[in-house]
Parts: C-alpha cells; sequence; structure tokens
C-alpha cells in the first residue's frame, strides 16, 4: 500500500520548510525536507564591501541566531585582519551570547517544542495548564533580550559589536540590572529541566548518530573556539571546516545539505550536551548528571533537554561575567594591522555550529562562506524521517504528520540560515 | 484590553523573520496581542491556523519566488488591509540592494552551480518588494520594525483609526538622545535619509547608521551624496551603503545622481 505524508509548511519554525515522505508498504521511497525559503543570495552582496558593512549584512541572514552570525563574522575578519581583542571585550561577547542561547533556548523549548509534547497548537493553549510556567518562560526569554539588546544596542540586528570591540560598552548599572533579573530566574532554569524530564520521549525511530561541535580550548564547556571535536574522537581546526561541512546542491530544497565521509550528522544543542556534557559545573552539571542518558545520543527529541541544561548553564554564566566585565576599564578599540588576509571564524549558535569564512583585498570582502546549522542537519533530519516512517509502529495511534514534524521541530531549525547560500567558488 | 471580532493573519515571505519575530518578543503584549484579535494564521507561532477572509494582513519579507507572487496575490483578495512591515516587504530588503543593476542570474549561478530553475515548483527570481504585485495600505519601516511603532499603529488600526505613517529622518531620534553627530566627525553615517523610529538605536552607540530602515519619504539624497563625496567617500561606496538597505526605493532616489 502507497502511503504519502506530506506538510506543505512546517509551522512554529523559523522560515517556510515542508515535509514530504513517501511509502510503499514498510519501504520509504522518498524523503524530503525542503527548505522553502526564496533564495537571497547573501554571501554574493558583500563581496566588495569593507568588513563593517558585511557584518551589518550577514547579520541579517537570520533574526533568530542574528548575534551568532555577527559574532562568527567579528571572528573570522579579525583572525583575517590581525586582530585581538582585549579581555573585556571577550567577556562582553561572552556575555551577549549566554543572552541569544537564554532568549532562543526558551522560546524553543515552550513556544515551539512543548506544545508538541502535549499534543497542543501553539503555547496560548498551554496556558491553561501551564499558565506559571509560560509566564516564567516570558520573562527568561526577555532577560535573554535585555541581555542582547542591552550590549547590541537593539533586540535584533544591533549593530554595536563589531570588528575591533564595541562602539559603547555597556554600563555598570545596565550591567547590575541584567545580574540581578538572572539570579531571580535560575530556580526556573532548574525547574525547566525538572518539568521536560516528567515527558515520556517515543523511541522508535532511535538510532546512533554522529555529533559534531565546537571544543573551548579552555576544556570547558562552552559555545566559541577555533577547533573542532565529532563523537567518533576526531578533533579538526575550524580552518578545515570544510571537510567535515561538504555542501551539495538538492533538487528539492533551496538549502543545501552537508554529509561527513558520505553520512549525516547533527550539529546543536544535543550534541554539544552528547559530547562536552561531562565539563559541565554548578547546577547545570548537577542536573545534567541527573537526567542525561545514553538515549540522548540516539533521539532528537531530547535536544530540549539538552536545551534546558545549556539555558541553566548560560544563565549560571552571567552573574559571575557581569562581575569580570564591571571590574575592567573600557579598551580602545583596535584596528586593523593589515588590509589583506584570509580566515574562519566559527561559534555555536543555538541550533548548531556556525562557520564564517572571508578573504579579504585592499579591505574589502573578496569572497565569502558561510554554512549554518540546519543545512548540516538537513540530511540528518531526513534520516531520522526515514527511520520514523519505516519503524512507524502497527496500529500507531498517533498522526505520522505529527512524529515528523515534531522530529523537525525538535531541531530547532532554522530555514532563512539555511537558504542564506553560498559559496563564491574558488578559482 | 477589550477583545474584539476581527480576523489578522500575519505572513513571512523572504527574509530573516526580524519582524514577525519582533512581535513574538513583544513579551509584555504577546499574550494580549494573540487574544485581543482572531490570530486566524502565524505560522511561525502556531499549528492550528485557518487561512479565511481576513480584516488585516500583515506581511513580512519581499517575493523571491513566482509560488509567493501566487501566495501574497491570494492574502490580498481575502484581506481588507495590508500592511507591509520591514525593510524586505517595503523596499526588497538586503536581497534586493542591487535591484536594477543586473546581474542577478550569474549570481544565483555562482551559488547554486547552474542556473535558475525550479524547486518544489516554483521558480526563484530577484527580490521584490510586497507592493509591487498588492496594493499596500500601511508600511511599517525597519530592519527589524520596532515593537512599539507596530503595537501603536496596530492599535490604531484594531480600533478603526489610520495610522499615522512618520516621516522624518533618525537624526531627529538622535538629537532628542542628545548625541554627537557621528557625520560631523566624518562618519558615513545615513541618518539623514534613513526613516526614523529605530530611536537612533546605532548612533547612541556610536555607531554610525547604515540606514536599515531605508530612505524616509523626503530623503535628501543628493544634499547627502555630496556631504560624504566632500568628507572624502568615493560615489561607488555612498551609493553601495545607500543600496545596502534601500532596495528599490534607493535605485529610484539615486537615479538623481548621474
Amino acid at each position: 500500500m502507497k502511503m504519502k505524508i506530506e506538510v506543505e509548511s512546517l509551522p512554529r519554525v523559523e522560515g517556510h520548510g515542508g515535509i514530504l515522505v513517501e511509502l510503499d508498504g514498510k519501504k520509504v521511497t522518498t524523503v524530503q525536507f525542503k527548505g522553502l525559503e526564496g533564495p537571497r543570495l547573501i554571501e554574493t552582496l558583500t563581496v566588495g564591501k569593507t568588513p563593517q558593512e558585511d557584518i551589518s549584512i550577514v547579520c541579517r541572514i537570520c533574526a533568530i541566531c542574528t548575534l551568532s552570525h555577527r559574532y562568527a563574522a567579528i571572528r573570522a575578519l579579525e583572525r583575517a585582519l590581525g586582530i585581538q581583542v582585549p579581555e573585556k571585550t571577550q567577556l562582553t561577547r561572552t556575555l551577549m551570547h549566554m543572552g541569544e542561547m537564554v532568549e532562543s533556548h526558551s522560546l524553543h523549548i515552550f513556544f515551539l517544542s512543548l506544545p508538541d509534547l502535549l499534543n497542543k497548537p501553539s503555547a496560548v493553549a498551554l496556558l491553561d495548564q501551564f499558565g506559571a510556567e509560560v509566564a516564567a518562560a516570558l520573562r527568561t526569554k526577555k532577560l535573554g533580550n535585555l541581555v542582547m539588546s542591552t550590549v547590541s544596542d537593539r533586540m535584533i540586528h544591533g549593530e554595536n559589536p563589531t570588528m575591533g570591540g564595541f562602539g559603547r560598552f555597556p554600563t555598570k548599572e545596565q550591567l547590575l540590572a541584567i545580574k540581578k533579573e538572572t539570579e531571580e530566574l535560575i530556580p526556573f532554569g532548574m525547574k525547566t529541566i525538572e518539568l521536560l524530564s516528567t515527558f515520556t520521549l517515543p523511541s522508535f525511530f532511535e538510532s546512533d548518530t554522529l555529533y559534531s561541535a565546537v571544543d573551548p580550548e579552555d576544556g570547558k564547556f562552552g559555545f566559541v573556539a577555533d577547533r573542532l571535536i565529532l563523537s567518533n574522537g576526531e578533533k579538526k581546526s575550524i580552518e578545515d571546516y570544510k571537510s567535515v561541512t561538504n555542501e551539495k546542491v538538492v533538487k528539492h530544497s533551496f538549502a543545501k545539505h552537508s554529509l561527513y565521509n558520505g553520512k549525516p550528522f547533527s550539529v546543536g544543542s544535543l550534541a554539544r550536551v552528547n559530547l562536552l556534557g561531562e565539563r559541565l559545573d554548578g547546577e547545570a552539571g548537577r542536573y545534567f548528571k541527573k537526567v542525561y542518558s545514553p538515549r540522548w545520543r540516539k533521539n532528537p527529541l531530547f535536544n530540549i533537554m539538552a536545551q534546558a541544561v545549556e539555558m541553566l548553564f548560560a544563565l549560571e554564566q552571567i552573574p559571575p561575567l557581569v562581575d569580570k566585565i564591571i571590574a575592567l576599564k573600557d579598551p580602545e578599540f583596535i584596528r586593523p594591522t593589515r588590509d589583506e588576509g584570509e580566515a574562519t571564524g566559527a561559534v555555536e549558535a543555538p541550533r548548531g555550529t556556525l562557520f564564517h569564512h572571508y578573504r579579504l583585498k585592499d579591505g574589502r570582502i573578496a569572497e565569502a562562506d558561510i554554512i549554518t546549522p540546519t543545512a548540516q542537519n538537513f540530511d540528518d533530519i531526513e534520516r531520522y524521517f526515514r527511520l520514523a516512517a519505516e519503524n512507524l509502529p502497527d496500529g500507531y495511534e498517533g498522526d505520522p504528520k505529527a512524529i515528523m514534524e515534531t522530529i523537525a521541530r525538535a531541531y530547532d531549525p532554522c530555514i532563512s540560515c539555511a537558504t542564506h547560500l553560498v559559496e563564491i567558488r574558488r578559482k | 484590553m477589550k477583545k474584539t471580532n476581527l480576523k489578522v493573519g500575519i505572513y513571512e515571505f523572504t527574509g530573516c523573520a526580524g519582524d514577525a519575530l519582533t512581535v513574538i518578543h513583544a513579551e509584555d503584549e504577546l499574550l494580549d496581542f494573540l487574544t485581543v484579535v482572531n490570530v486566524s494564521s502565524f505560522l511561525m507561532a502556531k499549528s492550528d491556523n485557518v487561512e479565511e477572509k481576513l480584516d488585516v494582513a500583515v506581511l513580512e519579507g519581499s517575493i523571491s519566488t513566482e509560488e509567493q507572487v501566487r501566495h501574497v496575490k491570494e492574502i490580498a483578495a481575502r484581506s481588507k488591509t495590508i500592511v507591509a512591515i520591514g525593510v524586505c516587504a517595503a523596499f526588497g530588503g538586503i536581497q534586493g540592494m542591487k535591484t536594477g543593476q543586473g546581474g542577478w542570474e550569474e549570481r544565483f549561478k555562482k551559488v547554486y552551480g547552474k542556473p535558475p530553475a525550479e524547486v518544489g515548483n516554483s521558480m526563484p527570481m530577484e527580490a521584490r518588494p510586497v507592493g509591487d504585485f498588492v496594493k499596500v495600505d500601511y508600511v511599517v519601516p525597519g530592519c527589524p520594525i520596532d515593537k512599539d511603532q507596530f503595537l501603536k499603529i496596530f492599535t490604531r488600526l484594531i480600533n478603526g483609526a489610520s495610522p499615522e505613517q512618520l516621516s522624518m529622518p533618525v537624526c531627529v531620534e538622535c538629537k532628542w538622545n542628545g548625541n554627537e553627530c557621528l557625520l560631523v566627525k566624518g562618519a558615513a553615517c545615513l541618518g539623514t535619509i534613513t526613516a526614523c523610529g529605530c530611536g537612533a538605536a546605532c548612533p547612541t552607540y556610536n555607531v554610525p547608521c547604515f540606514g536599515c530602515w531605508g530612505p524616509y519619504n523626503e530623503a535628501n539624497i543628493l544634499a547627502q551624496y555630496h556631504l560624504l563625496l566632500e568628507k572624502g567617500y568615493k560615489s561607488d561606496e555612498i551609493k553601495t551603503r545607500i543600496r545596502n538597505y534601500g532596495g528599490t526605493k534607493a535605485a529610484e532616489l539615486l537615479k538623481q545622481i548621474a
């Protein structure tokens, strides 16, 4: 018997995506996760621009990952042009990045994914049962936004963080307000993990996969580094990113796909926690040990658990960061030492590793390449669609469409990001 | 706020979703917003979407596939009022910065390694503003839009009043904030020609305005262009900077400069 599982427009994700799975009996004949967002050709738009214009343009690839794009671009451009920024600049960038994690994870857990676990159409429909939690989640999201807008000058696409430093550093009063609100919300971070661990997640599509994430040089859990770690034990410099990401054009999508040694792999919160979770300390470390299980390595739905652990980690990082930043004097802006160079920058966006690569000539962008996390995840998402379709239990009571949607959404895909598209070919 | 019977749809075309996200980021007002009107369709926020006759359709993003042309016309045909939010919907956005300069097909080839072709039965095309395909009643500029400006306009709309369209440059807000002028200091600040509403976000942080809200209605492009020439900027870099966010509107205004 032939069966078609089709979602024309996937709701509660960023951007426009569709799902198509076709079966002939138990045999899956088609699996497609389609990026249907219109093409924008963004990298071709940055060629000939100044680094400042590039940073301003590329963060517009995505509103949710705006600061991650900005941060990855800044790191690449600074490496290329020989800029080293002082400690206060580094710490302030870490603070803004923690803000983005808190904002994005709280949005995804409570507003995009939790309705799936409770079989509801939206967070508004959760209000009767979980009114207090949804309100606290909004407050947490607002804190993330407060951190981002304080550091970057507004909530989305703030231009304050740039190559060489900040136009203006946040004031002591602003930073202390962030610290106070964060301390009040850390208990909710713990409560979120407890709440999510009460749900039973379906297991019929479970299967091992390969994970990849950045590997912080200080040996701690974190979101920024110049090297990668993979779950097969390999380590790589981010300059070798192309050997991991291997982008290819597919017919059914305006987004490119990635394969590592011909096989799909996953990046994102679950990848990071699977790879580096043992390094967590504080309450995040304590909760990680309490809730972690080997199933996390096989089932993408655990991504929201991993996000909850990371949300708590990010919240716990903020107060000590604030104290360190306040103790340091505002540094001077650092200017480039040369106007030519080529380098890669990588940061973990909330939904996975993001690479920006630039070659500069005469102080202008000559070549740009951007690889987004969702583009890397597309093939693994399709692999889990296939597994779910093949192993759908006989007499399955749920809607097969809903399980596909739940898998896709668990990855927190960002389809605008994936469809920024790409590649100025090397001559 | 009192519950109304108004039906509203929020739709996202090609862009970064930052304008719809700004609505979702209105934490203090979000639940009010979602309950005071009937949000029939908002794909980014909910699953139970109903495509029906609408009082207000809010459109974000530029149009960059044939399927989107069909979709935006279909929405307009069942909507009383159309509000375009953000510079992508208003002028084409960053993906429309090369409008009128040609070369889109070559750039497409560079990215995909092949000429433009259908994906999912939809042919891609260079980004255009929604106003090129349907009649737009109100524009809320921004990249992204400002939450308060959107809520003010929206509140007026749902109460049957006409929203006011502000027409002032960023410079006005910059003066209100008491900032030192970056243009006077020699920076290529576009505050003089850019629509206000951001609260002079960047100049207030010592960062020159990139013009991300697009040119305001009475923007004196010619004067800004000559001012920046006098300050030592090259003709091409000035035009490029004005084009980055100005899309079709910048292309039109730049015709004044031979």
